[in-house]
């Protein structure tokens, strides 16, 4: 009986050390689940423990201080995009296998910023629920994947977000033939919503407010969100108004098509900045990804595109030439402006030409979606999108 | 030859090297434990994110189907309810699946061809299958393709309705913990008159009919103790989309729940057959020989035997069934796997998540291994 007792305790007790390991935060801690661990298992272990703790005290992992990913980027002459790959006008995958998208273009304008060359980039489709740890644990060098900056996420998962490429905000989707016409005709019903977002809290928030009951469920992939939402398990679909649109234009016909769904486009009820983010502590990698989108938004208040940005006759405007990377006159010395982004001097130009500036890179993704530049417009046009002077 | 002066020397004393080989052994493992540990520790702390178990006092900030969780309860709640939902599963999923399982395996040995035929193709199908892919399967196809829309719910009188959100039946109203003594006091009813009718039959040698006594008797308890204590019932009513009243399962739960009774009495019959044709043959012969009817041969001398053979492998196969409840969490059904990815993704940290999430499965089993080893010790023969 004792015997079988101690069967039981033991793995119990391995457990309990993990959870103590993982829990303690001075340095000392290490040593002292060794000697526990000697203690519970056999007393005269004590000696051989101990010395294998101090061995592994004065190992120190990771990368070494001041190696940033710009370097490893630059040498292994590649960027790593964790994207998503099933989600229209953002990331998806073409019949001939491409990746295509307005994230998916992000992450050629930071390839063509670093590397000069907008090709240079190997996508790494991510889960949502795996998307930060995958960061941090470096699986890929910069996150554009549709993401919400929120105050907790930025605090807590150890990343850094950085400008946001799309100002999005939550909706509501229902069967053209449900009868609702707005939010507050939907008390009592169901909401779906993909699992592990934003939306999940902020539809039981928003509904909460107006004093609605509804019940959220949430899935994980949106395939099956869509087969239930077809079945009639949720009377709503929630989510980011972007990512409605998309959904909704690629609605099967076999389903009714993009008519037989309304998106509650008054309503939006939740601040969505989706941004690309980067590990904490990395200012250098993070300074260049922000720099490489801050290009696009610049380029198109200069009125500069891929079509014209080569051989552009900057004339005798100060900012187009540093903006362009041609030589200014200086002092003494002619030479292009080198901010010290770890950029090279044109790298705006290789930007613009191979991706494209901010307004074509919309327009050639997210307007088959009939999204409109609302928020998203130049802050000369009344919009958000605003770059710091290239100087 | 008779050189036997004292010990060896110490480095060919045959009890200090296996000493010796077993400490390094030992110290090498802690020390890789040790080593893995501290890079996760430093490299957390360099991408300054929380190692402890502080945010399970955190809001969640997500809510969960089917319960009455508000988002900003902490994340131990979500834990809780996930776990209640792992254990309904579960538990749930043992009982009807040894069902399932005895009754396949005694039908794979029928003497009747259409019946033997029948388990035989269900347990060379779902056994060979993964569960993964009959999960989904019966999520997709049964409950949301054949379950009707909510204008369109099936109602069967005032006891049941179902629809696609769901399925409600009639049920009792109020306090659970009176529901529970209910079931209580019948079940100890039906015991006590089982253990009294057997003691009768033991000193009289009259049929004990602890199965007819035991039912009547538990039934008659179930009605007073209800009737005493004033519990109502409730009747599903469709009420627009909603259905209010009554008990409902969701069809997350129904799907899961079928998938894991499906899948493990395949398993559980497969055992149950093996263990049927353990039992020597002249044990099921000498039924006979005594004039015991078919029933009375399965029932009182082959089951009993078979199934000291079986349940070692069966609670292996609830072990199983419990660790399989995980996925459930693909089709959404929020039990703890589940619950965990949510928190996870609301910015609860990975690491301490998965390592809770693991200890917890490991108490489940070990707990459900204790069961079983009891139930074995008392199964098994007592050699005198």
């Amino acid at each position: 009986m004792r015997r079988s007792f101690t069967r039981y305790l033991a793995p119990l007790a391995a457990a309990a050390l993990i959870g103590a390991g993982c829990s303690d935060d001075d340095d000392d801690g290490a040593a002292g689940v060794a000697t526990t661990a000697a203690g519970t298992s056999a007393g005269s272990l004590a000696t051989a423990t101990t010395t294998a703790a101090t061995g592994a005290g004065t190992t120190t992992p990771g990368a070494p201080a001041g190696e940033s990913t710009l370097d490893t980027v630059i040498a292994n002459d590649v960027v790593r995009c964790g994207v998503r790959d099933d989600l229209p006008g953002f990331n998806f995958v073409d019949q001939s296998g491409e990746q295509v998208g307005f994230d998916a273009d992000f992450c050629r304008v930071i390839a063509a910023a670093v590397l000069g060359d907008a090709t240079k980039v190997e996508f790494v489709p991510v889960e949502t629920d795996a998307r930060f740890t995958a960061l941090q644990s470096g699986e890929f060098d910069v996150l554009v994947r549709n993401t919400t900056w929120t105050a907790s996420r930025d605090g807590a998962e150890g990343v850094t977000f950085l400008h946001p490429t799309y100002y999005d905000g939550q909706s509501m989707m229902v069967a053209a033939d449900s009868g609702f016409s707005s939010i507050d005709d939907m008390d009592g019903t169901v909401i779906c919503v993909a699992g592990g977002t934003t939306s999940e809290g902020n539809v039981a928030a928003e509904f909460a407010r107006r004093g609605l009951t509804i019940e959220v469920q949430s899935f994980e992939t949106v395939d099956l969100l869509q087969e239930a939402f077809t079945a009639g398990r949720c009377d709503g679909w929630s989510s980011d108004l972007s990512q409605l649109k998309g959904l909704r234009s690629n609605y099967p016909d076999a389903q009714g098509g993009p008519e037989s769904l309304v998106i509650f486009e008054d309503e939006v009820f939740s601040k969505e900045p989706l941004a690309p983010a980067v590990v904490d502590g990395d200012s250098r990698w993070a300074q260049a990804v922000d720099w490489a989108i801050y290009a696009t938004i610049q380029a198109e208040e200069f009125g500069l595109t891929s079509e014209n940005i080569e051989g552009f006759d900057a004339g005798d405007d100060v900012n187009l030439q540093r903006f362009l990377g041609a030589e200014v006159e200086g002092e003494d010395v002619a030479a292009p402006l080198d901010p010290g982004l770890g950029l090279a001097p044109d790298y705006a130009v290789q930007v613009v030409s191979q991706v494209g500036n901010y307004g074509e890179i919309f327009e050639n993704n997210l307007a088959a979606l009939e999204l409109e530049r609302g928020l998203n417009a130049l802050w000369t046009d009344g919009g958000l999108q605003y770059a710091p002077p290239y100087r | 030859m008779a050189t036997t002066t004292g010990r060896p020397p110490l480095w060919r004393d045959v009890r200090v090297l296996a000493w010796a080989f077993q400490l390094t052994v030992v110290g090498l493992v802690v020390a890789i434990v040790l080593w893995l540990l501290d890079n996760f520790r430093a490299n957390s702390e360099r991408l300054n994110i929380p190692t402890g178990y502080d945010y399970l006092d955190q809001p969640a900030n997500f809510p969960i189907p089917g319960s009455d969780f508000n988002q900003r309860q902490p994340v131990s709640d979500a834990l809780v309810e996930g776990l209640q939902n792992t254990l309904r599963l579960a538990v749930t999923g043992i009982v009807l699946a040894t069902v399932l399982g005895v009754l396949i395996g005694i039908a794979r040995l029928s003497q009747n061809f259409l019946l033997r035929s029948a388990a035989r193709v269900y347990v060379e199908f779902v056994r060979n299958v993964p569960l993964l892919g009959i999960l989904v399967l019966f999520y997709i196809a049964l409950v949301l393709g054949v379950f009707p829309r909510p204008d369109e719910s099936w109602k069967l009188g005032p006891l049941a309705v179902l629809n696609v959100r769901g399925a409600s039946v009639f049920w009792f109203e109020g306090g659970n913990w009176k529901f529970v003594l209910v079931v209580a006091l019948t079940l100890l009813a039906g015991w006590l008159l089982a253990r009294w009718r057997r003691r009768i039959a033991d000193r009289t040698g009259r049929p004990a009919r602890t199965g007819l006594w035991a039912l009547t008797g538990g039934a008659v308890v179930l009605v007073v103790a209800w009737l005493v204590l004033g519990l109502g019932a409730t009747a599903p009513e469709l009420d627009g989309r909603l259905v209010t009243g009554g008990i409902t399962m969701t069809p997350e739960y129904f799907a899961a729940l079928a998938a894991l009774v499906v899948y493990t009495a395949s398993h559980i019959a497969e055992i149950v057959r093996g263990s049927i044709q353990a039992v020597p043959r002249g044990q099921g012969e000498a039924a006979d020989a005594l004039a015991l009817s078919g029933f009375q041969r399965t029932w009182f001398v082959v089951l009993p035997q078979a199934m000291r053979i079986a349940v070692p492998p069966i609670g292996n196969q609830y072990l199983n069934l419990a660790k399989n409840s995980s996925l459930a969490a693909v089709i959404s059904f929020p039990e703890l796997t589940q619950i965990t990815q949510l928190s996870v993704a609301n910015r609860s940290p990975a690491v301490p998540s998965y390592a809770l999430l693991l200890a917890i499965y490991l108490v489940i089993s070990l707990v459900i291994s204790f069961v079983v080893n009891i139930v074995n010790r008392r199964l098994a023969i007592v050699e005198r």
